[in-house]
């Protein structure tokens, strides 16, 4: 539950955006590009250090109601991880 | 259908006050004194964005020396270019950065050239490194990304531990350490500067152990040596595939390093869109794909890996710029290599005298 009480943050030297010529949202970093599914630019768009992990489930759940909860939840700290792990992503304190 | 570049390399001047004995610039570098000039690099970046180009690189030469750098930058970012800014901090001021962050510059990569300023004074030529470092914190004070860039070669190998300590000192997020690859100034020099297996393969245990102990707070990228490794590398990631090179007189390549091959019709931005000379243009066409290939490269599961290697290795090594590249087991050439190889004595002594940057005139490039 901790961990769900912080905030993440895109890193400032990562820039999402709508990468046009190949029709995909990417993650844009000084030396590549992460190509995002349609989901995962979703999650990316709410990482914006105001709102926890928690926020973030609560946010994408209200969008797709269709969705178990618990999915979402696996999901989002499951992609929020790696892109932490690839720092591109950096985790405040609650 | 070919794809579009991923960024664009925009080699803005040759001109540079440093003098590296590894530069990889042509060794003509002054002859290409008739630069593009504001206007033509605001349209190049445009065309870039709108081809599909994510990243601009600025590059050089020592982009600094432009002083119109800071409109390139807010050119490349209202076309939502990715900007890095390849520079070796040469005598920059805490404004003229502010002014760069200002006009959106996203990261920049600061070279060194050596652990300590003794030794990375004299291979610049110049007295620049205690500089540099305050350079450095500055990036990272202003809220800029920063990378530590090293070329790495005989005379500064022993010291990757002290580097990549000085890379950590200044809280850079990323340090390259890329050995020395052979064009320009670094070919010619290439006796001078090329290590031998013992000190090399001591350089990258130190480097791969000290990846690991960083992983998480500075990223440590090993570009492989030429001609070390029993592989060829994927040259610029496929002949045409990835980047565009703009150099600073308007001539779009498919790599840096082409300049010296045989043959090239050097289309020019000056004449023709961007995107027309990536798609259509003869030097892109020449090595793209794989049809251009020999038959050991054509017949070969890596092809579509590593693309036959590099095209200047093949003509540097054996005159023929179609060829396998020599690096490459496979390669009919590869002795050739492999001579080179055994030929080098220890990296035992202290260096020899001073090496610089060659600097030969052969008369003005048309552009
Ligand atoms: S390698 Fe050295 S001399 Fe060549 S452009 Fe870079 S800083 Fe200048
Ligand atoms: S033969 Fe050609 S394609 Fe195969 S590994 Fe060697 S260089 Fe690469």
């Amino acid at each position: 539950m901790s961990d769900d009480a912080r905030r993440p943050t895109l890193a400032r030297r990562a820039r999402l955006r709508w990468d046009a010529a190949r029709a995909q949202h990417v993650v844009v970093v000084p030396e590549g590009v992460l190509a995002l599914t349609a989901e995962g630019a979703e999650v990316a768009a709410l990482l914006d250090g105001r709102r926890s992990v928690a926020a973030v489930i609560d946010a994408l759940a209200e969008a797709h109601p269709e969705a178990p909860r618990e999915v979402i939840g696996d999901d989002v700290r499951d992609f929020v991880g790696r892109l932490v792990a690839r720092g591109y992503v950096t985790l405040e304190a609650p | 259908m070919i794809d579009p570049p991923v960024a664009l390399l925009a080699e803005l001047t040759y001109r540079c006050p440093l003098r590296c004995a590894y530069c990889s610039n042509p060794t003509d570098w002054r002859d290409y004194g008739d630069e593009l000039d504001t206007a033509a690099w605001a349209r190049v970046l445009r065309e870039a964005a709108e081809l599909g180009a994510l990243h601009v690189h600025f590059s050089g030469g020592e982009p600094l020396l432009r002083d119109d750098l800071e409109s390139l930058v807010r050119a490349a970012r209202d076309a939502g270019l990715y900007t890095n800014l390849i520079t070796s901090a040469w005598r920059v001021t805490r404004e003229r950065l502010a002014a760069l962050a200002d006009a959106g510059l996203d990261h920049v990569q600061v070279s060194v050239q050596d652990s300590d300023a003794a030794h990375a004074d004299a291979l610049a030529g110049t007295s620049t490194h205690a500089h540099k470092l305050e350079a450095a914190r500055e990036v990272k004070a202003l809220g800029m990304a920063l990378s530590v860039n090293a070329v790495l070669h005989r005379r500064n190998l022993a010291r990757v531990g002290e580097i990549i300590a000085l890379a950590e000192s200044v809280g850079a997020e990323r340090l390259e350490l890329a050995n020395t690859q052979w064009h320009g100034s670094a070919l010619a020099h290439r006796d001078a500067l090329m290590p031998d297996r013992e000190t090399l393969a001591r350089a990258q245990a130190v480097a791969l152990a000290e990846r690991a102990r960083l992983r998480g707070t500075m990223d440590v990228i090993w570009v492989i040596p030429d001609w070390y490794e029993d592989a060829p590398r994927p040259c610029m990631d496929g002949w045409g595939r990835r980047f565009v090179t703009v150099i600073p007189t308007g001539v779009a390549l498919p790599c840096p390093g082409a300049h010296g091959l045989p043959g090239m019709v050097f289309d020019s931005v000056r004449e023709r869109a961007l995107g027309d000379i990536w798609r259509e243009g003869a030097d892109f066409q020449r090595y793209r794909g794989t049809g251009w290939m020999s038959p050991t490269c054509a017949g070969c599961e890596r092809r579509d890996v590593d693309f036959g290697g590099c095209r200047c290795q093949a003509f540097a090594l054996t005159g023929d710029a179609a060829r396998t590249d020599p690096a490459c087991p496979k390669s009919p050439d590869h002795h050739l290599v492999r001579d080179l190889r055994r030929e080098r004595p220890a990296t035992a002594m202290e260096p020899e005298g001073p090496l610089y940057r060659i600097d030969i005139r052969r008369g003005p490039r048309a552009s």
